[in-house]
């Protein structure tokens, strides 16, 4: 856990509650510098054993998501549907909201994800590689 | 040591045993007369001077400049004889202290100084070398060119090491780039050349140790690597990797005549010390041409192209890249005439998610995919679905947002048909200085196994404009603060002053006040495309499409 108290810092706090459910608060500018560690964070979540029931994000101190945020966010809500496991986007800062709506993602992170139906198509290369973080 | 007959008052006893000691001291002592002439001479002093016995004159046996210093010294009788003198005589190098004896006569006693002479050489070459090592980094890495730094190289190895030197850089297919010196001017060529005629030089250009210079034959040299304007016979060669980053930058052949001491140990390992920056300053530059000639070549086919006025409706763009060079985003535009006036026209712009070289291939990517596409163009979702279905992929997240604009001139009016895929939306200006917002929405392309979009059906009159923009506008951080964005209600109102203007202006002016408001901060890629219905002009008038001037 992070006790910086900076909000311009950027920096995760990681927990998993005793009903099975693994948060992740966001604290700061998610982009170029910082969506690697965040994609990680979360994938370390998502392979933990038993896997988390659901994977929450909580936005509510999320300064800024950039178009790079937004994939990491993309490639999270991908990882986490290959895993069966729910996510949710929690607390959404108005121009976060804007962002996933613009580009018609808002649904993608309402829960309603873990569904095998969302996995991305096996078409063409995506078929043969293995889910990102396995072997 | 100093103390010698006559000085002591104690007796005759203790001076003759002083006297015989003397004789046999470690170091070499002369007593010579105020006349120059030799009394005495001891041990030591005689097999430094073999000639020398009592009576000989001072300057038949010794050096000049001791002769010198006696003349001086026999003034005084050897008191306060102003220092020490110095001098070689032979091989060494001697200091000579005189002092006074007895009758005026001056006792020199000698010191071998030799090795602090060299000690001290040596410390001089130590540093001379040191400062010319720096000198050699800062000048090696102050160009990344690698013809230059190559030049630099051969130059200074010719100034410091060696009579002329010869830099042999990896092959470039099956010829080697080479710098040439031979004193003045540099020469660069590149030569079809056999590495193995040098001895040890294909060896240095796989990166493998030096071979030492006493091995190599001089006049084996084949011609290549012997400069022009290098005088004389090759008198010792001295063969050295130069290491670059993980692979060998090439090796550096140093020459040096016969008339110039050959290369010796210390000399050789001085070289390589050379090579070593040399090589390092070298590897950091091809490295860079490299990436830069990379990126140049990719990026010379994705700059947005000069947009013009077809089939009677007005195409302007504006790009202006992000200055961080580390975080090119990949705006694109570009239209596609239709084929005939009265086919549709197809207008894209877009913003690729990602940064520098990645973001240009995904970019380069959609533009051709694009321009394949092109058949089906009336189809927006259609063909967003294709696109998408190209562009997915396992491996990464990266996507794409765009907008697609169909426009078609009828008479007055020109239809677009709008589809935004996850892009902001375009903006439309009407005639009064009304800013609308063009009802389309969809999805992002290129991550979704499946994308959704609404195209928005938008007549524009003469004089109306749309326009395309990528969120590098919206999001430029500027103003009196410093750190607000631009948003969306300045671009409005900025656009509400555009009315009834033509493209090119309505592209001029939106992306002034952007740059205005920006100022000095740093900022993503911005692009901008206008597409505006001419106000009826002559031209149109001669079409045939109206009576007269400005019927709008």
């Amino acid at each position: 856990m992070s006790t910086t108290s900076d909000d311009s810092v950027f920096h995760l706090d990681t927990a998993l509650d005793a009903t099975g459910d693994a948060h992740i608060r966001i604290t700061g500018d998610l982009d170029w510098d910082s969506a690697d560690e965040f994609t990680e964070a979360a994938r370390a979540l998502l392979r933990a054993d038993p896997a988390p029931r659901r994977l929450r994000l909580d936005c509510a101190r999320l300064t800024l998501c950039d178009s790079l945020g937004l994939a990491s966010l993309l490639m999270v809500q991908r990882a986490s549907a290959e895993a069966g496991t729910p996510l949710h986007l929690d607390n959404r800062p108005e121009a976060l909201r804007r962002l996933l709506d613009m580009t018609g993602t808002a649904e993608l992170f309402d829960g309603s994800a873990g569904r095998a139906a969302d996995a991305p198509d096996a078409s063409g290369e995506a078929g043969a590689a293995p889910p990102p973080g396995r072997t | 040591m100093t103390r010698v007959e006559g000085s002591l008052p104690q007796g005759q006893e203790l001076l003759s045993s002083v006297g015989t000691a003397w004789m046999r001291a470690p170091y070499p002592a002369l007593v010579v007369d105020t006349a120059g002439a030799l009394v005495e001479i001891n041990a030591q002093a005689a097999r430094l001077f073999p000639a020398a016995g009592p009576g000989i004159p001072l300057a038949d046996v010794a050096p000049d400049w001791l002769v010198e210093g006696h003349r001086r010294a026999a003034v005084t009788g050897g008191e306060d004889a102003g220092g020490p003198v110095r001098g070689r005589h032979g091989q060494w190098t001697l200091e000579a202290h005189a002092t006074p004896g007895a009758d005026g006569q001056v006792v020199w006693w000698l010191v071998d100084d030799t090795h602090r002479e060299l000690a001290e050489t040596a410390l001089r070459n130590e540093k001379e070398r040191h400062g010319f090592l720096a000198e050699a980094s800062s000048r090696l890495l102050a160009s990344l060119n690698t013809e230059r730094c190559m030049e630099v190289a051969v130059e200074l190895a010719t100034r410091y090491l060696a009579d002329a030197a010869v830099l042999v850089a990896p092959a470039a297919g099956r010829r080697h780039p080479l710098s040439l010196c031979a004193g003045d001017g540099v020469v660069h060529r590149t030569a079809r050349i056999e590495p193995a005629d040098v001895p040890g030089l294909k060896e240095a250009l796989q990166g493998f140790p030096p071979v030492p210079s006493r091995w190599i034959d001089p006049s084996a040299l084949p011609e290549w690597a012997v400069p022009e304007g290098f005088d004389g016979p090759v008198g010792s060669v001295v063969v050295t990797p130069l290491p670059g980053h993980g692979v060998p930058a090439g090796a550096l052949i140093l020459l040096r005549r016969s008339d110039h001491a050959a290369f010796d140990a210390s000399e050789e390992s001085f070289a390589r010390v050379f090579a070593a920056r040399a090589g390092a300053a070298l590897s950091a530059a091809r490295l860079y041409m490299e990436q830069t000639s990379i990126t140049a070549t990719l990026m010379a086919d994705l700059l947005p192209p000069m947009l013009r006025r077809v089939h009677g409706v007005e195409f302007a763009g504006s790009y202006r890249t992000a200055q961080d060079t580390e975080r090119v985003g990949g705006d694109f535009y570009d239209v596609h005439p239709g084929a005939a006036p009265g086919d549709k026209t197809l207008a894209v712009l877009g913003d690729v998610c990602g940064k520098g070289l990645e973001a240009a291939v995904l970019t380069g990517k959609i533009r051709s995919t694009l321009q394949a596409l092109l058949p089906l163009a009336g189809d927006h979702q259609h063909l967003l679905r294709l696109l998408n279905g190209t562009l997915l992929n396992s491996r990464h997240t990266r996507f794409s947002t765009l907008v697609l604009a169909s426009v078609l001139r009828q008479e007055n009016t020109t239809h677009l048909s709008l589809t935004s895929a996850g892009h902001p939306l375009p903006l439309i200006v009407r005639q009064d200085g009304t800013v609308e917002e063009a009802p389309t929405s969809g999805t992002l392309i290129g991550v979704l196994p499946d994308v959704k979009s609404t195209t928005a059906e938008v007549d524009l009159r003469p004089g109306e404009s749309c326009l395309l923009f990528t969120d590098g506008v919206t999001e430029a951080r500027g103003g009196p603060l410093g750190d607000v964005m631009f948003g969306d209600d300045r671009l409005r109102a900025a656009l509400a002053d555009c009315a009834g203007m033509p493209a090119e202006a309505v592209v001029e002016r939106i992306h002034m006040l952007v740059a205005e408001w920006i100022g000095d901060n740093r900022h993503d890629d911005i692009a901008v495309m206008a597409i505006t219905a001419p106000r009826t002009t002559h031209l149109t008038a001669v079409d045939g499409h109206t009576a007269g001037r400005y019927t709008a």
